[in-house]
């Protein structure tokens, strides 16, 4: 079988509604989890670095679980999972007219929850690269921990870990794609669907592949101009820079 | 005989005051004060830890004995009973408001202008308004000699541009006193002089200060008080006339015939 130019023409430039809404779904949900992950992560890893060793304990380990298990896996144990122990079932929420099916909530939080982990560390070697005369800095001039915190060391951790933040969000728009299994009608599902009945496999594939790569092609000029923005500020900090003033070292 | 501007009023009073890193004794007992208005030199061969004694003093260290006291006020500890219990964070910070210091690597917040080095904590922690904090600044920017530095960021500051930078920071807070440690050592020899000068008109202006130094010139002229650690310990201390013409102690004579030749 040829490969059909006009099928793939007409599914590439005039797709179906279902496949819009799936579009729209993968975007959402993205960016969704990718903002409640990240808030997650921050918390995970001030968690990490607190001075009591339960919280360590706890943060450490859940590093562990998460990234040491499929996300595919997390998905179905979420969702499927859940609800058949009785512990936790998710019911289609409507809210202005607007329903947010239970398999969707799921999948935002299996994403959302995975992604923490990975973000956690992130934070956590953004804060680790500040200066440690930044801290002593804030604290000798009296700000408490949440101060400085905030407004020193928030703002140079993020500088320096712009770009792995990046990466992370054209992952976890990939990544959208393994929610299909709880059957949330994201952009492969419906592909997925149109396939089953259609059978034209490769040119459906290869649309589906076409609008990821447009996706994450769009994020990665978004970061290339937010880099170059920060690049170019007036403060000289480059992002993944040590952004410690550095003067010249001192002799013994 | 001490200046008149020199009150009795023990500001900074450090009693038995004994640190350890690890199994490093690093203080070993050592009391210490500062009075009102006075101008302390803090001097000492590398490692004797004077750069440690100036942290005990805002508590960027805790100390394992000993009390270490600013306005009479115990810092890093509260008595619950009879017993001393290590404070909270919080209020730990609310005491580092009373004492300003600069550090050798000048640590200006990069991410900031100078104008917002400057002005953050008087807002954030003073609750001062934006405005007046701003005109303070420039005032403060005027006295280091920086007028028109307002809006650079740090990046762009010469190494002694960046250290009064500090200074005024410190200085925005009113603190009661300024601890300095080794401010000008990671500068170039041609931007020593005008951060000490910055420093000569702070002493003269009555503020109270602690400077671990070693410029001995330096040293010389503004101290009213020289005082002399070796392995810990505070094995001298004087005027400078004293000090420096006469020392008691071999180990000050020691030092001093190594950085003065
Ligand atoms: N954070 C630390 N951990 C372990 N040991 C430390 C620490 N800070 C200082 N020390 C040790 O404590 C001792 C005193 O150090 P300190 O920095 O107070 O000396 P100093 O008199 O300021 O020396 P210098 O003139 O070189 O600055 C040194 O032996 C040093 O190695
Ligand atoms: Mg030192």
């Amino acid at each position: 079988m040829a490969f059909d130019w006009t099928y793939f023409w007409a599914q590439l430039f005039t797709p179906s509604t279902a496949f819009l809404d799936g579009l729209f779904l993968t975007v959402f949900m993205a960016v969704a989890a990718q903002i409640l992950g990240s808030v997650l992560g921050l918390v995970i890893a001030l968690g990490k670095m607190a001075r009591s060793r339960v919280l360590r304990g706890l943060a450490g380990v859940y590093i562990w679980i998460v990234r040491g298990t499929p996300l595919l896996v997390q998905i179905v144990f979420i969702y499927t999972g859940l609800a058949a122990a009785n512990i936790l079932r998710f019911n289609d929420i409507t809210l202005s007219g607007i329903t947010f099916p239970g398999s969707v909530q799921a999948g935002i939080l299996a994403l959302a929850l995975n992604e923490a982990a990975y973000m956690a560390e992130i934070f956590r070697s953004g804060i680790g690269s500040v200066d440690s005369g930044q801290f002593e800095a804030a604290k000798a001039l009296g700000m408490p921990p949440a101060t400085m915190f905030r407004h020193i060391v928030m703002p140079q951790a993020l500088r320096i870990i712009l770009l792995p933040i990046g990466n992370q969000f054209n992952i976890m728009l990939k990544n959208t794609t393994l929610v299909s299994v709880i059957g949330v009608s994201e952009m492969l599902l419906v592909t997925e669907t149109i396939n089953s009945a259609t059978f034209r496999t490769f040119e459906l594939y290869s649309v589906l592949a076409l609008y990821f790569l447009a996706l994450t092609s769009l994020w990665h000029l978004f970061m290339a101009w937010a880099e170059h923005r920060l690049a170019r500020s007036k403060t000289g900090l480059v992002p993944g820079q040590d952004a410690g003033a550095t003067p010249k070292e001192v002799a013994a | 005989m001490k200046p008149p501007r020199i009150s009795d009023e023990r500001l900074i009073e450090l009693t038995g005051v004994a640190k350890w890193f690890g199994p490093n004794k690093v203080l070993d007992d050592v009391d210490f004060h500062v009075r009102r208005g006075e101008v302390v030199v803090l001097i000492g061969p590398s490692g004797s830890g004077k750069t440690t004694l100036l942290r005990c003093i805002n508590h960027l260290e805790t100390v394992q004995a000993g009390q270490v006291r600013v306005r009479d006020e115990l810092i890093g500890y509260r008595m619950r009973g009879s017993k001393l219990v290590a404070d909270r964070e919080r209020n730990i910070a609310v005491q580092r408001r009373e004492v300003g210091m600069v550090f050798q690597r000048f640590n200006l917040f990069p991410h900031l202008t100078v104008l917002e080095n400057i002005t953050i904590a008087p807002t954030l922690l003073r609750g001062v308004p934006k405005a007046r904090a701003e005109e303070d600044a420039r005032a403060l920017l005027a006295r280091v000699g920086l007028p028109d530095k307002a809006l650079s960021y740090p990046v762009h500051l010469s190494g002694g541009q960046q250290q009064r930078v500090a200074i005024a920071r410190a200085l925005a807070m009113q603190p009661a006193a300024m601890l300095f440690d080794e401010p000008t050592s990671a500068l170039d020899p041609e931007m020593v002089g005008e951060v000490l000068g910055v420093m000569r008109d702070l002493a003269a202006s009555g503020m109270t200060m602690v400077i671990v130094t070693h410029e001995m010139g330096f040293a010389r002229q503004v101290a009213d008080r020289v005082v002399v650690m070796a392995q810990g310990r505070v094995i001298e201390e004087g005027a400078p006339e004293q000090v420096f013409s006469a020392p008691r102690d071999p180990k000050t004579r020691a030092l001093l015939a190594a950085v003065l030749h």
